[in-house]
């Protein structure tokens, strides 16, 4: 045929690829559960296919700080205590009961004596302080975590199942950070180069289950570990296997999904909405959004000139548009933050109002700062100096784009020139570090009660993670006493003050948390959403819609 | 000619000392360092705790990262004289095992790929010189230059949307090598689940260089049967197919013979694009990956590698033509 004809052909099949599938109204998000299967009673048995979209380096408990690696280590590894999903209260897990001296800093814990590795050898107080020696331990790898412990000096053993630890300090979130170590054996990690561990790529723990297999960069194999302790309040390891394949792309996990050999996945919002949504996907999948403790902020460098003011900071503020960013780019799943709190926490001031998208007062605002436009060229300044800056930002979050271009325009129509500045990570890293930018669009990741100190007091802005370089005397004040306020309402009292301070002065522009939107297989049974996510060790498949496995 | 070889490979030692050289000083020079990536974590959003700076001088030293450059680069320099490339600061794992892994996938891809591209090629090309300016000839072109200037992640993008599954056909997997349960099969049920496994990813890397090739070999035969030699061979009375494929192919293969010594560094480097939509593990994505978390030791390796087999596949191409040509003398 004629290379006209061909062409047209080609076109035509370019353009059948558009459609397909019904057109759905972008606001009309389907159903989304926030429990399902929770009626039935858990039974034993199928495997629950996984997604994972980046390895991780290896899987040494100690050493490794990836997220990744953090979901299947906690399948493999016990720690002391677990924190209850709903009260984040500290619960027993391998550590039975505990007990704190008057002047919190000793703690003592009573281990269970049931607990076996899935070697089948028995966990002790030995393993425990094992444990604890290698994070101190400066030869090995593990500066992230040691950070957490430098004021834990000592960690002795009482006898078989109970083990001490002593601080130089009274600090409340020593136990949750002593609760949270994993618990290494001893006669497997105590052999040999630890931090290039033969079993960096095969762990031995004593959680619900255990390493099968790792096919680099294809797929880790979790097997139920056949000694796991167990008990009616703890649960049972239920799938008989956990299978995560490693797929770094969103679209192909999705077809992946699709085609029904993963169970569950969580995904980016347009994907979501548009193709998690068609009446077929949802005979097979149900869809679920639930937060994870994280939001996103934009940071001003305090100790730049246009900066230096709150009003100025006030006004920015009253021009960007949160509730359209929440509706247009999240489709309504994330929450307008205030504060550093997490909403859903006692620890959040819920009195406190967010700052209303106000163009207007924003002007005005701006005018009693001082800002002016002396030489008339549609950009606002003040002493001789244009208002511009750069906004930084990573290059991998194509919302994090959407949001700033949503705001640089509102910025423009106010007089203000922002540029926007998308940059790789680890350079981005740096420019934070050496505290080189304007304006930085980041997020935060954290445990649901985090302590404000590293991010806000004053000691932490040269070298810590107070970036912006906030300095208020009375907010440094309010976060010591927190820090040694052992009884949690007194905490809360002093975090909703600090949570006024900030909303006074606007260090952050703080964003939104996002909800994190996943679908799962109709199989899966006993699934809850929780104030901070869902928790997997509840899940299992009815005999009767079992897959796989024999 | 011996002379010439020796000359050549002796010069490979200090163009490969002037290329380390200037690798090792730029990873160190580019923003960022691999023990703030270690400690703040890759993947976009922040551990709201930090690490003092005791902690970070601590990690430094662990991985020698406090002597000053060019003490690094001799040291560097010295280990790899004992064929010891050093271990990857993100795992701790020998630099030579985790190639030693990703290599053998690549080169997997990249030979099956090449092979079908010059088995499909050579004939294409070779039709097209016999038949220049008809109107099949005009399509095969088209076609060609329509397949080249396909972008690959659009192509993958729907190839797993059409053929992967879901909503449409499902005749090839998607992700990975091999399935889960491979384990199981007889060796030869594993080649083939393999070979299904690679079908797609194979096809992306594939079509693009279709037309590359076969314009090569078209213009080289184009070449040739102009030539008055082949005037004389159809004088004498062959048949056509005699006059291609036993006079001219050999002289209009010297463009695309030479052109395979060139090829060798290209076979150790795979597509990143096609790898991480595939979830294929390598090399493309241990080399994106190291550079991404400034792990110096794993590209050091990597960039001597692909060097070395830059400067031995140029010696090899320049030696081939000599081969093919015995009118090219060296030296």
């Amino acid at each position: 045929m004629k290379p006209v004809q061909l062409l047209g052909i080609l076109l035509l099949l370019a353009a059948l690829c558009g459609c397909g599938g019904e057109r759905r109204d972008p606001s009309d998000l389907g159903e989304i559960l926030t429990e399902y299967g929770n009626d039935t009673a858990a039974e034993k048995g199928d495997w629950l296919m996984l997604q994972m979209p980046a390895e991780m380096p290896h899987l040494n408990p100690l050493t490794s700080s990836d997220y990744y690696a953090s979901t299947v280590l906690d399948w493999v590894f016990d720690t002391l205590l677990d924190r209850d999903q709903v009260t984040m209260d500290n619960i027993p897990n391998a550590a039975k009961s505990w007990d704190i001296s008057d002047d919190h800093l000793t703690y003592t814990f009573h281990l269970r004596d049931d607990v076996k590795f899935s070697d089948g050898v028995p966990m002790t107080a030995h393993d425990v302080k094992f444990s604890f020696d290698k994070v101190m331990d400066p030869k090995v790898d593990a500066p992230y975590l040691r950070n957490y412990f430098v004021d834990i000096t000592g960690c002795e053993v009482l006898d078989d199942y109970t083990v001490r630890f002593t601080c130089n300090k009274p600090y409340y979130r020593h136990l949750v950070m002593i609760g949270g170590l994993y618990v290494l054996p001893r006669h497997i990690y105590g052999e040999g180069d630890f931090n290039n561990h033969p079993n960096n790529r095969a762990p031995v723990g004593s959680g619900k289950y255990a390493l099968e297999s790792w096919e680099t960069g294809q797929r880790i194999t979790l097997v139920r570990n056949p000694h796991y302790w167990g008990s009616a309040e703890k649960g049972w390891p239920y799938f008989e296997k956990i299978v995560y394949a490693i797929i770094p792309d969103d679209n192909t996990a999705f077809q992946v999904l699709s085609r029904g050999d993963l169970d569950f996945m969580s995904m980016p919002p347009d994907l979501f909405v548009r193709r998690a949504n068609t009446p077929r996907f949802r005979e097979q999948f149900n869809r679920f959004a639930y937060y994870r403790p994280a939001y996103n902020y934009i940071g001003w460098n305090l100790r730049k000139p246009m900066f230096k003011d709150r009003e100025t900071r006030l006004a920015l503020a009253m021009l960007l548009d949160r509730e359209l960013l929440r509706d247009e780019i999240y489709y309504g799943q994330a929450v307008i933050i205030s504060g550093n709190f997490m909403p859903g926490t006692p620890e959040h001031n819920a009195a406190l109002q967010p700052v209303l998208f106000d163009p207007d007062r924003a002007r005005t605002l701006l005018a009693e700062a001082g800002w002016g436009d002396e030489d008339g060229n549609g950009i606002l300044d003040r002493d001789g100096a244009p208002f511009h800056f750069d906004a930084a930002t990573t290059n991998q979050n194509p919302l994090a784009e959407k949001v700033l271009t949503i705001f640089k325009e509102e910025l423009a129509r106010a007089g203000i020139d922002m540029t926007i500045r998308p940059m790789e990570w680890a350079s981005l890293l740096e420019r934070v570090d050496k505290r080189e930018f304007d304006a930085i669009l980041m997020g935060w990741s954290m445990p649901p009660d985090p302590d404000p100190y590293q991010v806000w007091h004053s000691s932490q802005v040269d070298a810590g993670s107070n970036y912006v370089g906030f300095v208020n005397g009375e907010s440094d004040r309010v976060i010591e006493e927190a820090r040694v306020s052992f009884d949690r309402d007194t905490r809360i009292a002093l975090y909703h003050r600090f949570q006024e301070i900030l909303h006074e002065e606007q260090p952050y522009l703080f964003l939104l948390a996002p909800k994190v939107l996943a679908a799962g297989d109709k199989r899966l049974h006993g699934i809850r959403v929780y104030p901070f996510g869902i928790d997997q060790r509840e899940w299992f498949v009815p005999k009767a819609m079992q897959r796989y496995g024999g | 000619m011996r002379a010439y070889i020796i000359r050549r490979l002796l010069l490979i030692i200090p163009t490969f000392i002037g290329i380390s050289m200037l690798t090792f000083a730029l990873i160190q020079l580019a923003p960022g360092s691999p023990i703030a990536l270690k400690l703040q974590g890759m993947d976009g959003a922040m551990q709201a705790d930090a690490a003092t700076q005791d902690i970070i001088e601590q990690t430094k030293a662990l991985y020698g990262l406090d002597k000053p450059i060019p003490v690094q680069y001799g040291l560097w320099l010295g280990r790899l004289v004992r064929l010891d490339f050093g271990n990857s600061m993100k795992d701790q794992r020998p630099v030579m095992d985790k190639i030693g892994e990703a290599l053998p996938v690549t080169l997997m891809f990249n030979l099956l790929s090449l092979f079908l591209v010059y088995l499909i090629s050579i004939p294409v090309g070779v039709y097209s010189a016999t038949h220049p300016g008809t109107k099949r000839d005009s399509a095969l072109t088209v076609f060609l230059f329509i397949l080249y200037s396909m972008p690959t992640f659009w192509v993958a993008m729907l190839l797993i949307l059409f053929l992967g599954g879901g909503e449409y056909l499902d005749w090839f997997p998607i992700h990975g090598l091999q399935s889960g349960d491979a384990t199981s099969l007889s060796w030869f049920a594993r080649l083939l689940d393999r070979l299904w496994h690679m079908a797609m990813p194979l096809f992306c890397m594939t079509y693009g260089g279709l037309a590359l090739l076969s314009r090569y070999m078209r213009a080289g035969m184009l070449d040739v049967l102009r030539q008055d030699y082949i005037r004389t061979a159809r004088a004498y009375g062959f048949s056509e197919r005699t006059v291609v494929w036993k006079y001219t192919m050999r002289n209009s293969l010297i463009a695309i013979v030479t052109l395979l010594g060139g090829l060798l560094p290209a076979l150790i480097g795979g597509s990143i694009i096609i790898e991480t939509i595939f979830s294929i593990p390598g090399m493309g994505r241990l080399a994106f990956e190291a550079v991404l978390s400034r792990d110096y030791p794993l590209i050091m390796g990597e960039v001597t590698i692909a060097s070395l087999l830059t400067l031995a596949g140029l010696l090899l191409s320049d030696l081939l033509y000599v081969a093919v040509d015995p009118r090219i003398k060296l030296g």
